[in-house]
């Protein structure tokens, strides 16, 4: 694992301004920014680790937690909304013990709120993965849960 | 440099003269016009947030911020129009609209204040008399400056956890503006970089990374961010729910050898805080946690000895000072010269250590003056005093080109010399440190050689060129490395060695401390030792050492040959009949006597029982001088009366010494010891220049009974570990453990 980080890190030059691109070469890897990537990443561009923290953590695409295997993805967008996301995404909560925007402690899920799917005439949607299930449930999304390991 | 020429502008109808590179915020000040400022602040890069400071200016578009823009020649500015007052109100409506806000606004705070005086301790913090930043605060000041006496818009409450895990200081970010000073002086000023935004918007705080505590990130505890912090959301834990201090006295450090100047804040008779001096010209305000947060609660200790006390079969018994005086005059009357011992702390003034150095000679008739140093480094003691005998001013890393760290970890201490070397690799210097664990400054080094202390003497000859016998095998991997090190010396020409604490654990130290001097002969390098004995050289010049006369070493006009000292037939085993321990406190291991005096502020932890106690007065109650590292004497000054019965040291031994022998001492003032120590140190006290030490050769063994490489705590003074009467220095102490699980070094 470690000798990952190295070829990583090597791509770049030793510049304090690599850093954004550094991390997202990381999570591209890694699929998250762990702490020994962090400590790592300070080494090589000679930033203190608290600093890297602070610039990665004001931009939503970078995330610290291992991701779960499968992410889930409930729109309250305006249409979804009005059709009931928001109870879904309550259910989703109460059923997986988890909120909004975390993992399982299992890893399996990842929960997610997005704002809009683009496809609004199918609403309320949640995306699983990569696929899209329209006129969602609760009880479809139960179902549908299941067949995800 | 060329003169640079002054801008002219004009600064609300008034033309003045300033200087360039001013911002305007700057310029304003400096001719006593207020802008309302939170972000802003001297010493640290300008950022331009609180956005409270905004102008007009002829020619720039809208209300740009005077604490971003630089003046130019011929600017008109306005600083207090109509139009800017309703502004800077609206952006304060905003900015207090997190903030709570009730000691800003309520209209019976006069009258609570009276009432509510004694319910401040609330554990979350709502504003009004429960901010412990009430009266201090600065944004308090600037609400009133600006004329705000009411809000409209509500105030969200954050509700984060207040965060108390770290010693030393507590944080309430509910509190916090997001000035974003802390973390500017944390990165940009102590270059640290414990300090961070996370998150954004609503959510954002400071902080370091992950759910990491400052201890666990790296943070020095020095404080910075507390001082500089402009409302209650960091806070000194000890002081507080004080309040405002009466007085500020201005007094210099005792806890090493680097001197900072320390501003106590003071309150009748008590110090409740310690501030830094950005404007001291030796440490810059760079103090470290001893200085900023060990020192109220040293000085302050309910285990202080109260008044003179006597041993008894049933315990000790309190007596008056004049008992006390009598008793141990008879002790010490007509002792034979060579059955007394003097043992004196090389933390104690100038002024005790030349009145202790008299008393012995003059007043027993004996040279038998030693101090834990012979404990601690026994046989090595002499070529360590004469490599500190040598060593630099500190301000030669400004220029360096090159420096080699050997055994030196600034976290804790010696801040000063820590900065100025990160600062000195940030513009470009080639920094190599050589340690045996990680230290604060392998991030901004060329190469980090980590490696047993057995290792150090043969890296040292390598890297400098001192010798390279036989070392080059023991490196095997770091050839290359060593080979690149080496080439970067040779062509350097001001190099500076830092000679830290951790040389003092090395089993080759001597060996070592040679081939620094070699080099250092050589030309090119110079030295800097940073080590406990906080007043040493001033123990070196007053002479309060065996086989040394006062004012010996102090080399005039580089004309001395070198001092002599003979250390050889010193024995540290042979039963006495008189020891008389002056800040000293580790008992156990003295030699055995029949009558043994205990003079300090604090009960020694040892188990052997001392006949007498006699409290001394602490740094904060007397006045003296000390003697830096780099050879520059400097002011203690008295700051509050001395607790109890305590005197200071220099008091006690003349009272004794008076008795025995009448008209030898006779010290009535501080002032007197300084005029007698002037007699031989022209100029005493009042030298402003450093005083140029010679070399010293002390011939010795080590000294029968000197136990080699005695573990102790990391930090102490008189003896006393800090973290024995400073809470927090305890969980500094164990995070030094964890981080090098060695000994760095002990006094
Ligand atoms: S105490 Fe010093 S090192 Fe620690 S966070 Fe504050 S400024 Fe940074
Ligand atoms: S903690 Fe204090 S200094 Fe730091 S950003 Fe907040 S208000 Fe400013
Ligand atoms: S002082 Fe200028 S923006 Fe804060």
């Amino acid at each position: 694992m470690p000798k990952k980080i190295d070829a990583i890190l090597t791509q770049y030059g030793r510049k304090q301004d690599e850093l954004i691109p550094v991390l997202q070469g990381v999570q591209k890897e890694y699929g998250y920014i762990s702490p020994d990537s962090v400590s790592m990443i300070s080494r090589y561009l000679r930033i203190s680790e608290n600093q890297i923290f602070g610039v990665s953590s004001f931009y939503a695409q970078f995330r610290f937690t291992e991701p779960g295997r499968h992410s889930i993805k409930v729109c309250l967008g305006t249409a979804c909304h009005v059709q009931g996301g928001a109870t879904l995404l309550d259910m989703l909560e109460r059923g997986l013990a988890v909120e909004c925007g975390e993992t399982t402690p299992d890893k399996r899920f990842d929960l997610e709120r997005v704002a809009c799917l683009g496809c609004c005439a199918l609403s309320p949607v949640v995306q699983m993965d990569q696929d899209i299930y329209s006129r969602m449930t609760v009880n479809k999304l139960t179902e549908l849960l299941k067949i995800y390991e | 440099m060329t003169k640079e020429k002054k801008l002219s502008i004009t600064i609300d109808n008034r033309t003045v003269e300033v200087r360039p590179h001013l911002t305007i915020l700057e310029a304003a000040r400096t001719h006593n016009i207020y802008i309302p400022s939170l972000c802003a602040m001297e010493h640290l890069p300008s950022y331009g947030a609180c956005r409270l400071c905004v102008v007009e200016v002829d020619g720039l578009r809208g209300f740009p911020t005077s604490c971003t823009t630089p003046v130019e020649d011929g600017m008109v500015i306005r600083t207090d129009t109509g139009e800017i007052r309703t502004l800077r109100q609206e952006v304060l409506k905003l900015l207090l609209s997190e903030h709570p806000a009730s000691c800003l606004f309520c209209t019976e705070q006069d009258e609570c204040k009276d009432y509510q005086g004694t319910i401040r301790k609330a554990g979350v913090i709502t504003g009004c008399r429960y901010c412990p930043n009430d009266t201090r605060c600065e944004l308090q000041q600037v609400t009133e400056r600006i004329g705000l006496t009411e809000t409209s818009y509500p105030v969200y409450y954050r509700n984060f956890p207040v965060e108390k895990n770290d010693p030393f200081y507590d944080r309430d970010y509910n509190l916090c503006i997001l000035c974003g000073r802390c973390v500017r002086v944390c990165n940009s000023v102590r270059l640290n970089g414990t300090l961070s935004f996370k998150q954004r918007g609503k959510i954002t705080t400071v902080g370091p990374a992950f759910d990491r505590t400052h201890l666990e990130a790296g943070c020095e505890f020095c404080g910075a961010c507390v001082t500089v912090c402009p409302t209650g959301a960091l806070s000194t834990k000890t002081s507080k729910w004080y309040g405002k201090p009466d007085k500020e006295v201005a007094t210099t450090c005792v806890y090493c050898p680097v001197g900072c100047t320390l501003k106590l804040q003071v309150r009748k008779s008590e110090v409740l805080d310690v501030l830094p001096d950005y404007n001291s010209a030796l440490d810059h305000g760079f103090i470290c946690v001893k200085g900023r947060f060990a020192v109220p609660e040293y000085v302050h200790s309910s285990f202080r000895i109260p008044v003179p006390q006597r041993i008894t079969p049933l315990g000790y018994n309190d007596i008056s000072w004049d008992e006390a005086i009598a008793e141990a005059a008879e002790r010490l009357a007509g002792v034979k010269p060579d059955s007394f011992l003097m043992m004196v702390s090389p933390q104690l003034t100038n002024e005790d250590l030349f009145v202790a150095q008299q008393f012995a000679r003059q007043i027993i008739g004996s040279d038998q003056i030693g101090s834990p140093l012979l404990y601690d480094l026994g046989a090595d003691t002499g070529p360590f005093v004469n490599l500190v005998s040598q060593s630099s001013a500190f301000d030669v890393i400004d220029d360096a080109e090159a420096v080699l760290a050997i055994g030196f970890d600034s976290t804790y201490d010696y801040a000063p010399i820590g900065i100025g070397t990160k600062k000195a690799a940030q513009r470009g210097a080639v920094l190599v440190t050589i340690n045996s664990c990680d230290t604060n400054l392998d991030m901004l080094s060329e190469m980090a050689f980590t490696c047993g202390t057995e290792k150090w003497s043969a890296l040292v000859g390598l890297l400098t060129g001192a010798s390279a016998q036989g070392a080059a095998p023991l490196f095997p991997t770091w050839k290359k490395d060593i080979a690149g090190i080496q080439g970067i010396f040779k062509k350097s020409t001001r190099k500076v060695i830092i000679a830290g604490p951790g040389l003092l654990a090395a089993p080759q130290r001597t060996e070592i401390i040679e081939k620094l001097l070699k080099v250092k002969e050589k030309g090119g390098w110079d030295i800097i030792v940073a080590h406990p004995y906080s007043n040493l050289k001033g123990m070196l010049a007053m002479g309060a050492f065996h086989g040394i006369k006062t004012g010996a070493i102090i080399n005039e006009n580089g004309q001395a040959e070198g001092v002599k000292g003979d250390l050889s037939k010193f024995d540290l085993t042979k039963g006495c009949t008189v020891i008389y321990a002056v800040g000293v406190s580790d008992l156990d291991s003295l030699p055995d006597c029949d009558y043994l005096i205990y003079q300090n502020a604090l009960p020694s932890e040892s188990q052997r029982r001392p006949d007498l106690l006699l409290p001394a007065a602490l740094f904060t109650e007397s006045s003296g001088t000390v003697i830096n590292g780099e050879g520059r004497i400097l002011p203690v000054n008295k700051a509050v009366e001395p607790y109890r019965s305590a005197k200071p040291d220099w008091w006690i031994l003349n009272a004794i010494g008076e008795r025995i022998k009448k008209g030898v001492m006779k010290y009535a003032q501080v002032q007197s010891v300084q005029k007698e120590i002037a007699k031989t140190i022209k100029g005493f006290p009042g030298v402003k220049k450093r005083l140029e030490f010679s070399r010293i050769d002390v011939k010795m063994k080590t000294p029968k009974g000197a136990p080699k490489m005695r573990k102790q705590g990391q930090f102490n003074y008189r003896g006393i570990p800090l973290e024995a009467v400073v809470k927090g220095m305890k969980a500094i102490e164990e995070r030094i453990e964890l981080i090098s699980g060695s000994n760095r070094g002990a006094i």
